[in-house]
């Protein structure tokens, strides 16, 4: 009985670990893209030096910003050339079609939109790109993410109390009759409550335990071979580790007992 | 020490198991409550101890109120009053020692006064000898008496019995009642739920008759059946 519900715990705490663990290393890894996002803003041709130096000296100075960079179209012709060499034959350009620009970045990528818009109204801007559908979806795709989060992890919780409730409610029942004689000689509540709320904090300390540790041994084992086989997610993925979510888990495994034994006995002992 | 005011119980279903009983039982009083099955005499000890509440009326026991007490309130009355029943309702997997001392324990007593206590009312029912052993090794009248040890443990004021001896053979039966004798002389005030004619006829107490919810006579030193014992002993 006492292994049911430890093993449910288990399995529960086991399965929320995993979904917390990839929604770290997803939100994770989308902050890191997210991270790299820089907004271009393209200048007029013949905007003046002073004009242009005004608008550096304008974001250098926004707190959003976390830095300014001046690309003369010469460099940028040059940078494309690099990025090309060997693609596209970049020597059939015989004038050079790349504006003077801007390369700006943000300190969090929720601010991108919002600076890239205020950049956009600048006497002198022509144009502004920060690649927006990729990062409007993305920031979409994180947002989602934590959302479903809570829902899931509620549904899950949900599950492990029941399941305890439940054993908790039969190991009351096998002994009612020993419950009926502390009631009759008067013993208070809380006392016949006590060893049936350690019983369920006791359940799912050991469940969430069991779980961290399952957890471990599975991230131990998977994240070498998932490095292997996604080079591009390696960093993201290593960085994530287990180290916060474990008192979490641990912490949710207890309070579920907790909570589950408290409400099955209470609802013994009012009858 | 205990006073019923118009006290009615009606069942959700409508039944009257308790009608209209007004009764008062002084401190160091030995009361028989008699009646055929069912007309309310292990309901009226319900009351008393708190296992049900009244529908109406005032129920005054040891100075508690009870019909009004708070839930939490209700194991400090509990701990005023010592109950025994028909099926001795012991541990079995407890000695008898265990069961004893687990009354006092329950209520949070320190280890010392357990170790006081329960010898004390060992003695006093005559069980001393066989504290170690299990309830299913004892005869149904030491499991009985095992069951009064118990309910005296935390010396309460009052004790309610509620066919002390369904379960017994007349011999147990009559050590029983002498047993609550010796304890009624030390002061406790004893109830005593029966539809055992003999030892109500013998012992010659007080005797309150119910009858359908209602209590039709109350007699200062009566006989089971109302005039029927009068014939009896003129008889014998």
């Amino acid at each position: 009985m006492q292994a049911t519900a430890i093993g449910t715990v288990t399995v529960t705490i086991v399965l929320l670990g995993a979904f917390l663990y990839a929604r770290a290393v997803l939100v994770h890894f989308g902050a890191d893209v997210l991270n790299q996002i820089e907004i271009s803003a393209y200048l007029q041709d013949g905007t003046s030096p002073a004009r242009t130096e005004a608008i550096r000296a304008v974001l250098a100075h926004d707190p959003r910003v976390l830095s300014v960079q001046y690309v003369p179209k010469k460099e940028g012709l040059q940078q494309l050339r690099r990025r090309l060499k060997g693609e596209i034959d970049t020597s059939i350009l015989t004038e050079n079609p790349l504006p003077n620009m801007f390369r700006v970045r943000v300190r969090t990528p929720e601010l991108v939109p919002a600076v890239a818009a205020e950049i956009r109204k600048m006497p002198g801007v022509q144009y502004v790109n920060y690649g927006q559908d990729v990062v409007g979806k993305l920031l979409q795709l994180v947002a989602v993410a934590r959302r479903a989060g809570i829902a899931v992890i509620a549904l899950f919780i949900l599950v492990a109390g029941i399941i305890i409730s439940n054993t908790i409610r039969l190991t009351v029942f096998a002994r009612r009759r020993e419950i009926a004689i502390m009631q009759l000689v008067g013993a208070t509540n809380a006392y016949i409550r006590m060893p049936f709320i350690c019983e369920g904090l006791l359940d799912g300390l050991l469940g969430a335990s069991l779980a961290v540790a399952l957890l471990e041994v599975g991230r131990a084992s998977l994240v070498p071979r998932l490095v292997a086989a996604l080079p591009f997610v390696a960093s993201n993925v290593v960085s994530v580790n287990l180290g916060t979510l474990v008192p979490q888990l641990l912490l949710v495994g207890a309070a579920v007992g907790l909570i589950a034994s408290w409400i099955s006995v209470g609802r013994f002992l009012r009858t | 020490m205990i006073s019923l005011r118009g006290v009615s119980l009606v069942y959700p279903n409508g039944v009257r198991a308790l009608d209209g009983i007004d009764l008062e039982i002084g401190k160091g009083d030995f009361v028989f409550l008699v009646g055929h099955s069912g007309t309310g005499k292990s309901t009226l000890l319900r009351l008393l101890y708190r296992e049900m509440a009244p529908t109406t009326g005032e129920i005054t026991v040891d100075g508690i109120r009870v019909e009004c007490l708070r839930r939490s309130r209700v194991p400090i009355l509990r701990r005023h009053i010592g109950v025994v029943f028909q099926d001795f309702k012991l541990l079995t997997d407890k000695t008898v020692w265990e069961n004893v001392a687990f009354a006092l324990q329950v209520t949070g007593a320190h280890t010392r006064d357990v170790i006081r206590q329960v010898p004390r009312v060992l003695d006093l029912v005559g069980l001393s000898h066989k504290s170690r052993m299990y309830p299913g090794e004892l005869a149904g009248g030491e499991q009985q008496r095992a069951a009064i040890a118990r309910a005296l443990v935390n010396n309460p004021k009052i004790l309610l019995c509620d066919e002390p001896s369904g379960n017994l053979d007349p011999s147990n039966t009559t050590e029983i009642m002498e047993l609550l004798l010796r304890i009624n002389l030390k002061g406790t005030t004893i109830v005593v739920a029966t539809h055992n004619q003999a030892v109500v006829d013998r012992m010659r107490r007080r005797v309150v008759r119910l009858d359908n919810g209602r209590i039709v006579t109350d007699e200062e030193r009566g006989y089971y059946f109302l005039g029927l014992g009068q014939s009896q002993i003129l008889s014998g």
